[in-house]
């Protein structure tokens, strides 16, 4: 085998090797390639801006579960980063049966910083019955009769002026799958006017972007990037802007080794 | 009339669902439209129904897997790996659900959860970076004029998503955004277009009984 075929055919093994070793230094040593930010990440930003922190109450539905974490979690910490950060109080609710315990370690983390469950944000857990659920949560958002703390929603005052799903200032969905945004778009936006926006993890944004070109997601976090894009919009520092580095370096090395094979294919055709 | 009747509740819900989003005035005799009807009745049904799909699935891949492990059948290890954790994070999650002000039981859950079921989940995606990689250097050769296309593009994005592919060429990151939102959006428009109307047309056949797959039998 000459070194032309030799190359169109490296053991997957060196491929691996490489590719972790170029994942895990940036991560250890951040390299802080700049970063531009798209309009679907501002469009989000400039609708939480534009919200009243006297009035208004956003849903954020926590539709992903720990395998899709890396990729879209850091979007849902550095949206309610910027929810606390303006004050605007959200309540939380999963249609996959992971989310409340995604959901759970955001909490968390917020009352150990002094904001309070019940006044600042609420979470009604996991609804089961996947689209349907969404339909019917969103015809009927006190269906969700107790929140994950076992407290019934009329004794939660975050819940008082809530009906329907309409009834929230916003929605923002942070979804990894199926049900997702498409389900809400289906069950929500279309027949009921409900303004929606969504976290969506990267494999899903080309499928998604119809919608935002139509008008239906208002904004879009586009995976890890979307979230360290939205933390350099806030000005809070996250875990997206740290593992973009190593995202840059696994992109250029897979480039790298595609350009290798096709040097060595053409190579090889010439012979 | 085994056929009959399961055929009319399918023609008169669907009929239901149908209009229910089209549709706004009273049906006469009930007093009440379609939309009306749908979240009042057939909506909880739908959810109760979907939900009760995943227990009886649930129930079904227990029964499976038991019966691996109880015949010993080859790679059973790996079936009672499957019984134990998911009566072990049942069991947990029903306690948790029961007494959700009690602070040990919400901390053991998230133990659990946070060192057990995270990283393995993660562990399982994060895996698919190295296939991918591997794939995508096997994979993409410029073997013919579709392929080339497909590899130039795919590298556009792969650059033009990630910071650093503004630092190698400026314009990386503009001709990414402009292929996910002209050429790729032509193309998910017309899928979803292409899939909607085929839905539209397999439900018309569903609603009409010329397809009765769904009945089961022959």
């Amino acid at each position: 085998m000459n070194w032309a075929n030799k190359l169109q055919s490296i053991d997957r093994r060196i491929i691996y090797t490489i590719l972790l070793i170029g994942l895990t230094i940036p991560l250890i040593w951040p390299i802080g390639i700049p970063l531009a930010v798209n309009d679907t990440t501002r469009a989000v930003y400039k609708i939480i801006e534009d919200l009243d922190p006297a009035t208004d109450v956003v849903l954020l539905s926590f539709d992903y579960s720990p395998a899709s974490a890396p990729d879209i979690h850091p979007s849902a910490v550095a949206i309610v980063e910027h929810l606390t950060k303006r004050g605007i109080k959200w309540v939380g609710v999963s249609f996959w049966p992971e989310g409340p315990q995604m959901s759970e370690g955001i909490m968390r983390n917020l009352e150990t910083r002094g904001l309070k469950y019940g006044v600042d944000f609420i979470d009604l857990g996991f609804m089961a019955g996947a689209e349907n659920a969404i339909a019917e949560f969103a015809q009927n958002s006190r269906v969700i009769t107790t929140d994950v703390r076992g407290t019934h929603i009329d004794n939660l005052p975050l819940m008082n002026n809530i009906t329907t799903m309409k009834d929230f200032a916003f929605v923002i969905g942070i979804s990894a799958g199926d049900p997702g945004y498409n389900a809400f778009i289906r069950q929500a936006v279309d027949p009921m006017g409900v303004k929606f926006a969504a976290a969506i993890v990267t494999v899903s944004v080309p499928a998604a972007m119809p919608f935002y070109a139509s008008g239906q997601l208002r904004g879009m976090l586009q995976g890890l990037r979307g979230a360290a894009e939205y933390e350099s919009l806030t000005g809070v520092a996250g875990r997206g802007a740290a593992m973009m580095d190593a995202q840059s370096i696994g992109h250029l090395i897979i480039v790298a080794f595609i350009a290798v094979g096709n040097f060595a294919y053409f190579l090889s055709k010439k012979k | 009339m085994r056929r009959e009747i399961p055929l009319l509740i399918t023609f008169l819900v669907g009929i239901i669902f149908l209009f229910g989003p089209i549709t706004t005035g009273n049906i006469p005799v009930l007093e009440m439209s379609f939309r009306q009807i749908v979240s009042t009745y057939l909506s909880p049904w739908t959810t109760i129904i979907t939900a009760f799909a995943i227990g009886l699935a649930s129930i079904n891949l227990l029964r499976l897997h038991g019966s691996y492990v109880a015949r010993k059948r080859s790679g059973w290890i790996n079936s009672a790996a499957l019984v134990i954790s998911m009566l072990f994070f049942t069991v947990a999650r029903i306690i948790r659900e029961l007494r959700p002000t009690d602070p040990e039981v919400v901390a053991f859950y998230g133990r659990i959860f946070d060192n057990i079921a995270a990283p393995l989940s993660g562990a399982m995606f994060a895996i698919l970076a190295f296939y991918i990689a591997s794939a995508s250097y096997r994979a993409f050769r410029a073997r013919s004029l579709e392929a080339s296309v497909l590899l130039v593009a795919a590298i556009i994005v792969m650059l033009g998503a990630a910071p650093v592919g503004a630092l190698i060429w400026d314009y990386f990151p503009s001709l990414q955004r402009w292929l996910l939102a002209v050429p790729n959006t032509a193309g998910q428009r017309a899928i979803i277009i292409g899939a909607a109307i085929g839905g539209f047309a397999t439900s018309l056949r569903i609603l009409f009984g010329l397809e009765r797959g769904y009945l089961g039998g022959d």
